[in-house]
């Protein structure tokens, strides 16, 4: 199998082939890491789209002391941190918009979009998830879609290792604590643990 | 301890390495985005051809070619260089600002108005004709808020373009309105703040400070609140935060 830095080289060159196949290799991942951040499919396909097109536009000036997962998570990532960002400083004026039209439902609350994993427990989880803070949540996403290391994820959000880890913790110390109070209960020890690896962070 | 009702550190990872778990995307995703590539729209073309003048004071038009009076002094000159190289840059996603000061002072008291006011709706955002016709206090003036903003002397510096009919039609435009539709949707997709990965300092996209930054230094925010719970700080000469 030909490797992907080879593979981005053709890219930059306009191989339209070596493009796809990348994407192939990549876009089930992208999807849903995207699809679960903004909730809903249509904008995650959106979303992805545009990063893949800026992957391709931009190939000449990828540099190969980049991972192509971690640059093209990299890519991904501003967009749709973008999007969420778009949403908040919109969501006032849409809010207005829609009580006015009558149809409140729209976007805000991609309800029933879960994907094919599931319902019930999923449901709990996004939920849940809503409760984490935005970068935390980000990290959370790319740690578990495609099981980025530490290092990975510090180049692709520009920051310190020991900020990844302390955004992790704190973003599954928040999920512990919303998924406790749907019901369930958490063992003492780890509710220790989660408040040592909180003030860990300064 | 009763592990059942637990959730433990392993559970959470269970759950959350089902809920992430890939779903197949679209075996064609490759050939689509080739397909949106193939646009043929040029914002380097496009920049070069529009035409500035410029008074000393700002830009004082904005056209989408033809020829321009030659600037009348050195400083116009350089507004005039400024302004192209910023719409460049906002042409190709990189600035979500213009900084180069604009000149109203052709307009009449009426235009002015309506100028200023639409000079202030935020990058990425829009208003309707009835909305300016509204805030400036003339609220039956709805057609005279068109016109004035048809004969918009700086298009694009001033965001006549982020002026929309009520009914979400389109309205009109100088440069035409699929240029409409394309700023529009440019102006969707362009981030607005950005951090830099070396410095930890978090601009507005088109800082004079952030332009020198590498491509692969970027790191997009939501908001400058989050860029700081992650270790950046708002940089002092775009202020961000203000």
């Amino acid at each position: 199998m030909i490797t992907e830095r080879a593979l981005m080289r053709r890219v930059a060159e306009g191989d339209a082939q070596a493009f796809t196949e990348l994407v192939s290799r990549y876009s089930a991942r992208l999807l849903t890491f995207a699809w679960r951040l903004l909730g809903n499919r249509a904008d995650a396909e959106d979303a992805v789209q545009r990063a893949l097109m800026r992957c391709y536009t931009s190939a000449t000036r990828y540099r190969p002391d980049w991972a192509v997962s971690t640059w093209l998570y990299r890519i991904t990532t501003n967009i749709c941190v973008d999007e969420l960002r778009r949403r908040t400083s919109r969501s006032a004026l849409r809010r207005a918009a829609e009580s006015e039209a009558g149809n409140g439902q729209a976007v805000l609350l991609p309800a029933g979009d879960g994907g094919p994993a599931g319902p019930g427990r999923h449901l709990d989880l996004r939920r849940a998830l809503a409760r984490v803070p935005r970068e935390a949540r980000v990290l959370l996403a790319l740690r578990y879609v495609d099981g980025l290391s530490y290092q990975e994820l510090a180049r692709v959000r520009g920051i310190s290792l020991n900020t990844v880890k302390s955004q992790l913790a704190r973003g599954k110390s928040i999920l512990r604590a919303a998924l406790k109070g749907r019901g369930r209960r958490r063992a003492p020890a780890q509710a220790a643990a989660a408040v040592t690896t909180k003030g860990a962070e300064r | 301890m009763t592990h059942e009702s637990t959730v433990t550190h392993d559970a959470i990872d269970e759950m959350l390495f089902a809920y992430f778990r890939p779903v197949p995307a679209g075996a064609d995703l490759g050939r689509r985005v080739l397909d949106r590539l193939r646009d043929g729209w040029d914002p380097e073309r496009f920049a070069a051809q529009v035409a500035f003048e410029a008074s000393g004071r700002g830009i004082s038009l904005v056209r989408p070619g033809g020829r321009a009076r030659p600037p009348v002094s050195r400083a116009a000159k350089r507004l005039i260089d400024r302004a192209r190289q910023e719409l460049f840059d906002y042409l190709e996603g990189r600035r979500a600002f213009f900084s180069v000061p604009v000149d109203f002072s052709s307009a009449r008291p009426f235009q002015r108005k309506v100028l200023e006011l639409t000079h202030r709706i935020p990058f990425g955002e829009t208003r309707s004709y009835s909305w300016i016709a509204r805030t400036i206090g003339l609220p039956d003036a709805r057609r005279a808020v068109g016109t004035a903003l048809g004969r918009n002397p700086v298009p694009i510096l001033v965001p006549c373009h982020r002026v929309l009919r009520s009914d979400g039609g389109l309205g009109g435009y100088a440069f035409g309105l699929d240029m409409k539709s394309r700023l529009l949707g440019l102006e969707s997709s362009t981030p607005v703040l950005e951090g830099c990965t070396t410095t930890g300092i978090v601009c507005r996209v088109g800082c004079s400070a952030g332009g020198r930054m590498r491509d692969d230094h970027r790191v997009v925010f939501a908001t400058v609140a989050d860029a700081r719970s992650v270790g950046y700080r708002p940089c002092k000469v775009c202020r961000p935060a203000a």
